[in-house]
């Protein structure tokens, strides 16, 4: 090897290893909040509670953007929008790129009592949406529904087209196409879609915080700890979800990880 | 009534056009379109086939109008370059993939006589990728036959394969394919594939046919300039066979003795084809691995984009490829004596049996 390439590979080196440290040092520094000390805060019942509520309603999430998102990439891998096609990939990445805050407020002027579908829900069945865990799924649905389309569109996208040429000639009709070939063929893709929706759900702090603080969520709890108690409570709640969080994401990624 | 008749078939798809195809394919028949890349012949497969729509026409099965059915109904067997098997299916659930929408009764019975007659029996359970290119072939004809597909349509299925294992897997598809009746159209772009499977041959160019006939016909009279030039990319010659020592065999061709390969038994009747560029141009003769190797005069130069046709009479004339600056390092001329020297494996060497099959 030439000199100056061994001098490359080492500055791109130590490069990366300070990028590996920016991410985990705070992580492991969080760490040490795992004690016998702080384990008390799991004692606490809304603590529990806000943990239930973050995993529960986050997983419901990732499910709800299973049901709408994958027909929906479905279609657009197929390139069935025509001209229209550009613009509505874009549409479907906008929550990227809005301020989750933005959001949250976007979808309270829709959900809050006099918003269209807040006022229809109050006045039909006298059932205030805002402030309940029905908010909180819509929240974390805005933001983290991209996830799960853009990585089945992609999985679909890659799908051999002679595939489907092929079960079409052999006479299959498309909603058997779509579950014998396509399906299989894009899990992969589908359940990583699938992931970090829910991840990015569970982590989902400013769209939840404006349309429900009540029930609270592990984020909103992690805030109102850090803003009403200490540095320390916080800390240690914040440490058990990054615990929490770490083994689901972890157990997952392996598990599809093995399957590939 | 034809098995599969087109009438006046225009298409456009993307920017490609096909032009006013006609033709038809009786019973039995295997019909091949031969054609460069980019001529079309994958479109007009998959148009026939209803893959890819036609803006004006008439596209018949068995006297059946079928230009307006979906493809699933057209009763078609489509053979893919790649294959398509499903890679995630076992050999067995990929060739079952059809049965459940043929209709066919009695499909276990169905499927064990298909699997029989491919002998693929020791590879139900394995999955596409592991499997060789010829047993791939088998499984995916397999898929397709046993859905009994009134014609079968066949995209350079064997483009993927080596050229002597080729030979033998088209000799095995011709036989299944004549042995259940399908007629079918067969696509390549290899001429001497062409000869060897076709019952009739249509060039295929820029989205149109510009010659249809039978394999002698075409490679002998071809009535168009458009024709001739495809195929005068080809040395095609007709020869005797001579002797065959464990696969190496002599020929004669026009009283030369040219080697090649393969099989064949003394006296019978052959087509070879040599590609020009597999052809050597030499001022002197030396010792070469080369098996033929003859003297003769440049008759022609012809020059064809940055290539140079040569031809050359060795008591037949057999054309050439070089490039500019061989030509110019040369310093050939017309009326010059050379050397011409190809090895025995540049050879594609097809009997002209045509009507009696090995079944």
């Amino acid at each position: 090897m030439r000199k100056s390439d061994k001098l490359t590979y080492t500055i791109f080196f130590i490069i990366s290893a300070i990028v590996l440290t920016f991410i985990l040092l705070p992580l492991a520094r969080l760490l040490f909040f795992l004690n016998p000390q702080s384990a008390s805060v799991l004692k606490d019942r809304s603590v529990l509670m806000s943990f239930w509520n973050s995993l529960s309603l986050s997983f419901i999430t990732a499910v709800v953007s299973l049901v709408l998102g994958v027909p929906f990439a479905f279609l657009m891998s197929k390139r069935s929008f025509g001209k229209f096609e550009r613009f509505i990939e874009t549409i479907v990445d906008v929550p990227l790129a809005v301020p989750h805050t933005v959001a949250g407020i976007a979808l309270l002027f829709i959900l809050g009592r006099r918003g269209v579908l807040g006022a229809l829900l109050y006045n039909s069945f006298d059932f205030k949406i805002t402030g309940t865990r029905v908010a909180i799924v819509f929240a974390m649905l805005f933001v983290s529904l991209p996830y799960t389309v853009d990585s089945a569109r992609e999985g679909f996208k890659s799908v051999d087209p002679s595939l489907e040429k092929a079960a079409v000639v052999l006479g299959a009709p498309l909603h058997d196409i779509f579950r014998t070939i396509y399906l299989p063929l894009s899990k992969s893709s589908i359940l990583s879609g699938f992931m970090l929706t829910w991840a990015r759900s569970i982590s989902e702090f400013g769209a939840v915080v404006i349309l429900a603080y009540y029930p609270m969520t592990a984020p909103v709890k992690i805030y109102d700890a850090f803003t009403q108690y200490s540095l320390s409570t916080s800390g240690a709640i914040a440490a058990y979800l990054l615990l929490i969080c770490m083994s689901i994401f972890l157990t997952l990624r392996f598990a599809i990880g093995e399957k590939k | 009534m034809s098995a599969v008749s087109l009438k006046k078939v225009n298409a456009s798809i993307e920017k490609f056009n096909l032009i006013d195809i006609s033709f038809t394919v009786s019973k039995g028949e295997i019909l091949v379109i031969l054609g460069d890349n980019g001529a079309g012949k994958t479109k007009l497969l998959e148009t026939i086939a209803g893959l890819l729509p036609i803006k004006s026409g008439k596209i018949e099965i068995f006297g059946k109008d079928v230009t307006h059915l979906s493809p699933s109904k057209r009763k078609i067997g489509f053979i893919f370059q790649n294959l398509a098997l499903f890679p995630h299916m076992n050999v067995k659930k990929n060739i079952m993939y059809g049965l459940k929408y043929s209709g066919v009764k009695d499909k276990n019975r169905l499927f064990e006589e298909i699997v029989g007659t491919f002998g693929i029996e020791k590879f139900l359970d394995r999955f596409p990728q592991t499997l060789s290119g010829g047993e791939k072939q088998k499984v995916a004809l397999a898929r397709t036959l046993i859905t009994d597909p009134q014609v079968v349509l066949l995209d350079e299925p064997t483009s993927a394969l080596s050229m002597k294992e080729k030979e033998r897997i088209d000799m095995e598809i011709k036989s299944s394919l004549k042995k259940l009746e399908k007629p079918a159209i067969f696509v390549t772009h290899n001429e001497s594939e062409a000869f060897l499977l076709g019952d009739r041959i249509a060039i295929m160019e820029r989205g149109e046919i510009t010659q249809i006939g039978k394999s002698e016909e075409i490679f002998y009279h071809p009535t168009s300039e458009n024709v001739a030039r495809f195929l005068g990319t080809t040395n095609v010659f007709n020869g005797t066979v001579l002797k065959n020592e464990n696969g190496s065999i002599t020929l004669n061709v026009n009283g030369e003795k040219i080697m090649a390969l393969g099989n064949a038994t003394k006296d019978d009747e052959v087509t070879i084809f040599i590609r020009p560029e597999d052809i050597v141009l030499m001022k002197k003769p030396c010792e070469t691995s080369a098996r033929n190797l003859f003297q003769g005069k440049v008759v022609n130069i012809l020059k064809k984009g940055s290539l140079i046709e040569v031809e050359v009479d060795i008591g037949f004339e057999i054309v050439s490829f070089i490039t500019k600056g061989s030509l110019e390092k040369f310093d050939i001329n017309t009326g010059k004596e050379i050397y011409v020297e190809f090895k025995a494996t540049a050879v594609h060497m097809v009997k002209n049996q045509k009507k009696k099959l090995n079944l």
